[in-house]
């Protein structure tokens, strides 16, 4: 099957507010096939530039562009293209099943689709129930449904995880893995950075509407070796032992001591660690990789500048 | 397009306001005309010509036209309810070409409003033949020209759902369309007609307009009573029609080029 890669492009986007700045000049791509999280703290832009993408709000300047079109030149966009924006955009009186019918009927979509997607999403038993009774989880899965009507190539989720409980985070996040499993693009939002760091393969982080890093999370934590937190009865002969490394050069970039006694190993990977402690016959009880938190990553990439958004 | 109309169709339906309005159809024709029938224009305060005479059978049925607000707020409150409930987001997401989702609104709600209509003044033409027969009164005015001046009626009904629509979309605030729409309806016009010259213009605006199709002239003339001046003449019922369309027209297409193009945020 010949599938149009639908890959998204923002080119120079700006959006002005009066005063206000909202998106200044950003430009990145998301790509298919992996999750890409677009992070930044509150007022970033993240909302701003994810209804310029989808043709919600006219751009001041620059374009975005989906599989190399905008938005409203889509052919039948709700096939190409699902997002969820608002926690709650239904109407009150309304059915879940009610809503998915009608847009299900405004996209053209085949009838089937509706009970197919109140299954898949967990909310076949309350179909019937009126909207304005929902819990702020169920309405985050209506939502989902909706966007998913037209089984679309690209989702854009704002704040996906917002309300939904650590079981509901958990679904959600095999769920995008198995929409970018096959192949679609999948852009989240978020601004609570340590909650995507395990869904996310690519980020886009910006700050006060500007782009900050954007690529492969993996290469970002390049940019700082992740630290090994070694817990040793003999730490400080440990200590010594790591520093000095092996005969052809391995060793640790720095060893620190905390306070509660245990190493925070740099620039060496816990299989040398425990390598060298065994040649050395030093114990070790507690051998772990601390990862990068993208928080520490975010406040390291923007510590040149001073301020923060918030 | 098809698609866009079908899913107006159903978010109709959706809820049972269709259900209210049909029985608010139903007293409003049935009830409200019957009623006034039965106690006879001779016996209102101020007492008009008897159901006998042709101006008495045209004020029973001209008070139809008061309730035109009724079928205007319906319009009103079907646009402007894609705003209050944010279902704009998704519509637009569905239907990235604005004018299009207008365009479905006022398709269906064209329909609404004449079944509206039709439901009324079936309800309005029953009171008052059944009303007549109780009392024993031959009417002033044809069966054949009575079922003419309902179906005229049915039709209002319907240009004023378009117009609720219209303006719904104009104004966009639920709350703030319902009280123009109505307020309008209710004190707008009367408070224009009393300022001079304005009120040599109306038989072009939407009262004037409604009177010259529902053939019910008695405000305009208590008007130019009032402020003696010569009666004003009215537009042929046709020409009433198409202004009041031609309204609901212009707000439409002013919506779709100011207000339904800015940022859904
Ligand atoms: N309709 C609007 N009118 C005026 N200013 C706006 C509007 N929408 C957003 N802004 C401003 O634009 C900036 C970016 O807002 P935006 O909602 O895009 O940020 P965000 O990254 O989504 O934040 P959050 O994490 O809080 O959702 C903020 O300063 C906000 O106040
Ligand atoms: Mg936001």
């Amino acid at each position: 099957m010949n599938q149009p890669n639908y890959r998204i492009e923002v080119t120079g986007l700006t959006k002005r507010f009066g005063p206000v700045t909202a998106v200044d000049s950003l430009s990145f791509s998301v790509e298919p096939g992996v999750i890409t999280g677009f992070l930044g703290p509150n007022g970033a832009g993240k909302t701003t530039t994810m209804r310029m993408i989808l043709g919600l709000v006219t751009p001041t300047a620059g374009t975005a562009t989906i599989g190399g079109k905008r938005y409203g030149e889509l052919r039948r966009p709700s096939e190409i293209v699902g997002a969820v924006l608002d926690a709650s955009a239904f109407h009150p009186n309304h059915s879940a099943r009610d809503h998915l019918r009608i847009y299900r009927t405004m996209g053209g979509h085949p009838a089937g689709r509706v009970e197919e997607l109140l299954d898949r999403l967990g909310l076949a038993h309350a179909a019937h129930r009126k909207t304005r009774t929902f819990s702020t989880g169920m309405k985050q899965r209506l939502s989902l449904a909706t966007a998913l009507l037209g089984d679309p190539q690209v989702l854009l989720l704002d704040e996906p995880s917002n309300g939904l409980d650590p079981e509901g985070i958990a679904w959600l996040r095999r769920f995008l893995r198995e929409l970018a499993d096959e192949g679609r693009t999948v852009l989240v939002s978020s601004h609570v950075l340590s909650e995507v760091q395990q869904i996310v393969d690519d980020i886009v982080m910006i700050r006060r509407g500007t782009l900050v890093a954007a690529g492969p999370l993996r290469e970002m934590e390049r940019f700082r070796p992740s630290t090994v937190l070694v817990r040793s009865p003999d730490a400080e002969a440990l200590k010594k032992v790591l520093l000095r490394g092996t005969s052809d050069g391995v060793a640790a970039q720095s060893v620190e001591t905390g306070h509660d006694g245990a190493l925070r190993v740099q620039g060496l990977a816990t299989a040398q660690i425990a390598d060298l402690a065994s040649a050395a016959r030093l114990r070790v009880h507690e051998l772990l990789t601390e990862d990068t938190s993208l928080e520490q990553l975010f406040f390291e990439l923007t510590a040149d500048s001073e301020g923060d958004a918030r | 397009m098809n698609a866009l109309i079908k899913a107006e169709f159903r978010r109709l339906l959706a809820t049972r306001m269709w259900l209210w309005a049909l029985l608010t159809a139903v007293v409003l024709g049935g009830g409200m005309v019957g009623l006034l029938t039965a106690v006879g224009p001779e016996n209102f305060s101020p007492p008009m010509p008897g159901l006998e005479t042709e101006e008495g059978v045209l004020s029973v049925f001209g008070m139809l036209g008061f309730t035109v607000f009724v079928p205007a707020a319906l319009g009103t409150l079907a646009m402007t309810s894609e705003y209050r409930h944010r279902t704009a987001t998704f519509t637009f997401l569905f239907a990235p070409q604005r004018w299009q989702v207008l365009t479905a609104k006022l398709v269906t709600f064209g329909v609404a409003g004449l079944v509206y209509g039709l439901v009324q003044t079936a309800g309005a033409g029953a009171g008052f033949f059944g009303a007549l027969a109780a009392r024993g009164v031959t009417p002033g005015l044809a069966t054949g020209t009575v079922i003419e001046l309902l179906l005229r009626l049915a039709l209002t009904m319907a240009v004023y759902t378009l117009l609720g629509v219209a303006m719904g979309a104009l104004i966009r605030n639920q709350i703030v369309a319902l009280a123009v729409v109505i307020g309008y309806l209710y004190m707008g016009e009367l408070i224009l007609m009393m300022i001079p010259g304005v009120n040599l213009l109306y038989p072009l605006l939407p009262g004037g307009a409604t009177a010259s199709l529902t053939s019910f002239t008695y405000l305009a003339d208590v008007l130019a009573d009032e402020l003696s001046t010569s009666p004003v003449s009215l537009l042929s019922p046709v020409g009433g029609g198409l202004l009041l369309a031609g309204y609901a027209l212009v707000a439409a297409a002013v919506a779709v080029l100011v207000p339904m193009r800015r940022d859904v945020v």
